[in-house]
């Protein structure tokens, strides 16, 4: 289940939850922040939120769009959705064992 | 940490990225930065941000050339090599005053306190020539140090903290100013005419009579003007064994006036404690005597009250007696075999040892009752049985009214002390580690 996203190694949270929080559509930085502690409950700092900003530019994963009045919105790429889909299928895959697992273990 | 300075810090750290990341990034992060709250997170995170972005090839754009970093090194070196010189006595004085305090050449052997000038006096060594130290100890967690002078020891300090008494070159008392405490000026030396060793000088409360004890010798003298010093009485001491003999132990005899002045108790090398009524100075006889011990008296300390008197022995017995009635005093308590008691700090008995030699001290003492009088204190260090005993041992007895001890409280302490003193009403401890040149302070259990 090795994927190029394990290549992230400890970033990949981060990359992950930006990657989803640019699947609706461009976000610029302070907009990721606050969408990112909406849907998942996590405070991103400004500077683990750049630093994963530049490896998935970097990647292809995703790409920025024309700076306006110093935000600059980021969009996410094909090639960014794609490894997103793959990693939320790993998840999905990942979450149903659990869900059978726990089940088991506690009788229910 | 404040909002405002961790804002200020975020956008410096930002500055901190490398070129090209700056290039790139640093408008839309102060973007970001304005509408976000900074906090101690955020700058860490950047801090972790500018490390990673200097370890990144990809934005690591500045090569290092051997000129470069000639010219940093020697950058830094110009800048810190005088901020060491500046800040490192600094922090080593920082460090030494929070703990450690210096002593001169040899460990602390006494130190004298006022009681309400919050003023210590210390000695070293036994050297008639030793360095005497003036500390300020409003909180003796954090004595500092004012001045020091060529004293020598035995001190005593007057109790209004104006005057201290120790001894001359020539073996004699001298007396010090310390009225202005940084700056102690040697005011007379008094004469007695005895040439036997000085072994203690005592204050009585009110300033005015200083007690100085030799070998069967005490004098009473008038020290109301210390500049103009008077010989009262001298009062022929009771000895156990003549001089020379080789039963008398080298060890200090105590003398000690009561708290309310009326009494000089006296232990010059006997068995006994005596007690003079010095309620006329110039007259002073002998009012009772305090016998039972069966050892030489090393040490002895007057409850705060004064009715009650505690000695210590040189093999480690402590006497309570109670001076309800001075003329006849009546022994309350006796607690023998303290050194057999006294623990290694694991709470193991430390062994039954035969001294170094038949007159060395066995052990070293400090008594004293807390000042509400309901608590006797005994710190035994035996640091000259051998050298791998060495350890403090710490004895509490509850103390009744009337002079009786109840059970007692033994502890270990893994720190040796040449000789302990304790501060008086402050639980606290004094001593400095044999062949230390510094002494330490710790709380007593």
């Amino acid at each position: 289940m090795h994927g190029k996203f394990d290549d992230l190694g400890r970033f990949a949270d981060p990359s992950l939850l930006i990657l989803t929080s640019l699947s609706d559509g461009p976000k610029h930085g302070y907009a990721i922040m606050t969408d990112v502690a909406a849907f998942s409950g996590v405070s991103m700092e400004p500077g683990t939120l750049y630093g994963a900003l530049s490896r998935l530019e970097r990647r292809g994963w995703i790409r920025p769009l024309a700076t306006a009045e110093r935000r600059r919105p980021y969009e996410i790429t094909a090639a960014g959705q794609e490894i997103l889909a793959e990693q939320v299928k790993t998840m999905q895959q990942i979450v149903r064992v659990a869900r059978l697992r726990t089940a088991m273990a506690w009788g229910a | 940490m404040r909002p405002g300075l961790a804002g200020r810090l975020s956008r410096a750290l930002v500055g901190w990225h490398p070129r090209r990341w700056r290039e790139r990034y640093r408008e839309e992060m102060l973007e970001v930065l304005d509408q976000h709250h900074p906090t101690v997170r955020t700058v860490a995170s950047l801090g972790a941000s500018a490390v990673g972005a200097h370890l990144d090839p990809a934005y690591r754009t500045d090569r290092l050339s051997l000129a470069r970093l000639r010219r940093a090194a020697l950058t830094a070196a110009v800048v810190a090599a005088p901020l060491a010189l500046v800040l490192g006595p600094v922090g080593y004085r920082m460090w030494q005053d929070s703990y450690w305090h210096p002593a001169a050449d040899e460990p602390l052997e006494t130190a004298a306190f006022s009681p309400h000038g919050g003023i210590m006096v210390t000695a070293f060594g036994e050297a008639i020539d030793g360095t005497d130290m003036v500390w300020d100890v409003t909180d003796l967690s954090r004595p500092q140090r004012l001045s020091q002078f060529e004293g020598g020891q035995p001190i005593a300090l007057s109790p209004d903290g104006r005057t201290v008494a120790t001894i001359a070159y020539s073996g004699q008392p001298a007396l010090w100013n310390v009225a202005n405490p940084r700056h102690p000026v040697k005011m007379t030396t008094l004469s007695d005419g005895d040439g036997s060793k000085l072994w203690a000088l005592a204050f009585s409360p009110d300033s005015r009579i200083l007690a100085t004890a030799r070998y069967d010798k005490i004098f009473l003298w008038d020290v109301a003007s210390p500049a103009r010093p008077r010989l009262l009485r001298t009062l022929d001491a009771p000895v156990t064994s003549p001089a020379g003999d080789g039963n008398i132990p080298i060890s200090p005899q105590d003398l000690a006036f009561s708290p309310g002045g009326n009494i000089l108790a006296s232990a010059t090398g006997t068995d006994q404690v005596t007690l003079w009524n010095v309620t006329d100075p110039a007259r002073a006889p002998r009012l009772a005597t305090l016998g039972g011990a069966g050892d030489f008296i090393q040490a002895f300390t007057f409850s705060s009250r004064g009715n009650l008197l505690a000695a210590v022995t040189f093999h480690g017995t402590v006497l309570v007696y109670s001076l309800a009635d001075p003329p006849r005093p009546a022994r309350t308590a006796t607690a023998r075999a303290l050194l057999t008691r006294a623990l290694y700090p694991s709470g193991s008995p430390q062994p039954e040892e035969t001294p170094l030699c038949a007159t060395c001290q066995p052990a070293s003492y400090a008594v004293a009752f807390t000042p509400n009088g309901h608590t006797l204190t005994v710190v035994v260090d035996r640091e000259e049985m051998s050298a791998n005993s060495g350890r403090d041992t710490i004895f509490d007895w509850p103390v009744t009214g009337s002079g009786a001890l109840g059970a007692v409280t033994v502890t270990a302490r893994d720190v040796a002390d040449f000789q302990p003193v304790i501060a008086p009403g402050d639980r606290t401890v004094l001593g400095s580690p044999p062949g230390s040149h510094a002494w330490h302070a710790w709380p007593l259990p």
